[in-house]
């Protein structure tokens, strides 16, 4: 006899799953989708707070110095690489550098790039001065490269491709030279290049667009810090006082106004994000009730056969809530599973579909919101169960048989 | 003494109006005897073999099995009772589709928590002719297979009282007789049987029997 000999309770609860593969999968699913929404929509939340979190320090400057009427473009690139170009005279560089409060100032080039195979969404292409820089380096995770050549650049955590490897833009290859840590803003879909390289690139894709090459050494825009003792509004001040707030064509944006707005529309989308999930929630929980209490119905006749063969009440909401138990686990981990292959690899287009800075929580954190997940759901699939099982077990044995149709 | 029913009333309610299916039906079974109930369709017979096996509160009325009442046990008690003590074959296709005819054959025992049995429960499909089903699932057998299915998980357990309603209702002839035939040997045993039927022919093989008219045992 093939037949295994040994038959425990366990095996009973087993069976009923294994036998009615259609139920067991439908209620699965559900569970899944409840666990999905849950896991999906706290990640977002947390890496979306945490993009943010920070985010002045990240950014690593105090002011932020562009041509005027470039400011919100330049938030564009910082906060979430959307690539585009624009220049202003270097002299800005040292008449900046001049002004009381400013400590540091280091300057940047951007040139759009044209969607690069390396990567599927837009790369922007940032010229850096090596000697003057502290935004770019403190971000280098690989070891530090010395001085760049015209062919090697440093690349953001999401763009692909590791130390060694070549990229082309505009028909020239450049080969990786370091690679960023994800800083969850504009960077991590930013490629550094030296000044140099910056502006053959820049003339390059002037032509290929057929458009006029930059000015001869202009810059994009000035990152400055200041000291201690001033605050980014009162030097913005004192550069507008200095060099005229209009006549200078220049816009200096304090790094805690970029964040400022970065916060409002974080509460938007946040607050916007939880109710949606909490209307899944509820959609799928009333789905789930709603399931289990008709197929519990349907369930009468075998749990009236169950009764008539010495179960007990206790017993039989206990074999119920086994089942609904067992079936919740296995839907809210399956669930969480999926949920996190659709999040972890595709943040970058998350970050696009957002528009906002966006940073995935460390592996703890990320394993607390998981257990968390599976807790909830779990606990739900218990409740959603539990209403019908006990009306089922507290039901006269004989009504239970009866309304089975025996 | 083994079962001790006296005074039993149930009132159902139907549409508004409320009947007595059973109207005064007092009924004592004693070791090794062999019962039959004939009666026609309505007449309250298997409300009766509910309220026997504890499935069923009568409206009045006490049952006594082995010398406890029904209305002082617990819902546990009760159901500890119906696994170990008391075998009910029910009316009707009663084995469950999810589980092979040897785990059919052994849930009553596994609802008691005691132990393996399969190899009791292999020996008694055995002696109803159904070993070489034991790993079939129910969905493969027949309806008389299944009716010995579900004599064989009643008898697991050795209870002291087997009750069984219309055992062979749907079976040819030959098929009801050897179940008679098992029901036989098991009260020879020392089982009580309590049997309700529609077939004389079944009916012949018990020690005593009743027939039930509109609620009343005759
Ligand atoms: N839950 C119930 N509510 C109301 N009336 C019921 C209920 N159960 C049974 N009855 C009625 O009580 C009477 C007795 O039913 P019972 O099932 O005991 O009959 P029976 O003798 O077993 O019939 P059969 O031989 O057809 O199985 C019938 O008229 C039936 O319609
Ligand atoms: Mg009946």
């Amino acid at each position: 006899m093939s037949e295994k000999m040994s038959f425990t309770f366990q095996d009973i609860i087993w069976c009923n799953l294994k036998r009615k593969p259609l139920r067991s999968f439908c209620l699965i699913f559900l569970v899944a989708a409840l666990a999905f929404v849950l896991f999906g929509s706290s990640l977002i939340t947390r890496s979306l707070i945490k993009g943010t979190d920070g985010l002045a320090k990240r950014l690593g400057a105090d002011l932020l110095i562009v041509p005027r009427g470039y400011a919100q473009t330049a938030e564009g690139i910082l906060l979430r690489g959307s690539p585009s170009a624009f220049y202003m005279e270097p002299e800005w560089l040292e008449k900046i550098s001049g002004v009381e409060g400013v400590t540091a100032v280091s300057p940047h080039l951007f040139i759009a790039s044209l969607n690069s195979d390396c990567c599927s969404v837009p790369i922007q292409l940032i010229g850096f001065d090596q000697d003057t820089d502290f935004i770019v380096a403190p971000w280098i995770k690989t070891s530090v490269p010395g001085i760049l050549k015209d062919n090697e650049i440093v690349v953001g955590g999401a763009v692909a491709g590791r130390v060694g490897d070549t990229l082309q833009f505009f028909g020239r290859g450049y080969s990786i030279a370091a690679k960023m840590e994800y800083t969850g803003s504009g960077f991590d879909a930013s490629v550094f290049m030296n000044m140099d390289a910056a502006r053959i690139a820049a003339r390059d894709c002037a032509s290929k667009m057929g458009a006029d090459a930059p000015p001869e050494k202009s810059i994009s825009s000035i990152m400055a810090l200041i000291d201690d003792s001033s605050t980014p509004i009162g030097v913005a001040g004192r550069i507008n006082s200095a060099f005229g707030y209009v006549k200078s064509g220049i816009a200096v944006v304090p790094a805690q106004n970029i964040i400022s707005s970065v916060s409002v529309s974080l509460r938007m989308l946040t607050g916007s994000f939880g109710a949606l999930s909490a209307v899944l929630w509820i959609a799928s929980f009333s789905i789930l009730a709603l399931l289990f209490s008709a197929m519990l119905n349907e369930r009468r006749q075998e749990f009236g056969i169950l009764r008539s063969v010495g179960i007990s009440r206790k017993k039989l909401i206990a074999m119920v809530l086994w089942e609904s138990g067992l079936i919740s686990c296995i839907g809210s981990v399956v669930g969480i599973f999926l949920s996190a292959l659709l999040l972890m690899p595709f943040r970058i287009y998350i970050r696009e579909i957002f528009n906002m800075p966006y940073m995935m929580p460390g592996f703890g954190q990320l394993c607390a919101i998981a257990c968390i997940s599976v807790l909830l759901s779990v606990a739900a699939a218990l409740l959603a169960s539990l209403l019908s099982s006990v009306k089922i077990g507290n039901a006269d044995a004989y009504r239970v048989i009866r309304e089975g149709g025996l | 003494m083994i079962l001790e029913a006296s005074g039993i009333k149930k009132e159902y309610i139907r549409a508004g109006n409320s009947f007595w299916a059973l109207n005064d039906v007092s009924l004592s079974v004693d070791e090794g005897e062999f019962i039959c109930i004939v009666g026609r369709s309505g007449s309250g017979k298997t409300t009766l073999l509910n309220i026997l096996a504890g499935l069923l509160t009568p409206t009045s009325g006490s049952v006594y099995f082995e010398g406890r009442e029904y209305s002082g046990l617990s819902d546990c008690e009760l159901s500890g009772m119906r696994s170990t003590r008391l075998g009910y074959i029910m009316q009707g296709q009663t084995v469950l589709p999810n589980f092979t005819v040897l785990q059919n054959t052994l849930i009553p025992h596994v609802l008691a928590d005691r132990g393996d049995a399969a190899e009791a429960a292999m020996s008694l499909l055995e002696q109803v002719g159904l070993a070489h089903l034991a790993g079939q699932y129910p969905s493969s057998l027949s309806g008389g297979e299944l009716r010995r299915v579900s004599i064989a998980r009643a008898l697991l357990s050795s209870p002291v009282l087997l009750i069984a309603d219309e055992p062979t209702g749907d079976l040819d002839e030959e098929t009801a007789g050897e179940i008679m035939r098992i029901f036989t040997s098991v009260s020879k045993k020392g089982t009580a049987v309590l049997m309700v039927t529609h077939d004389m022919n079944s009916a012949a093989f018990g020690t005593r029997s009743y027939r039930m008219a509109s609620g009343q045992l005759l």
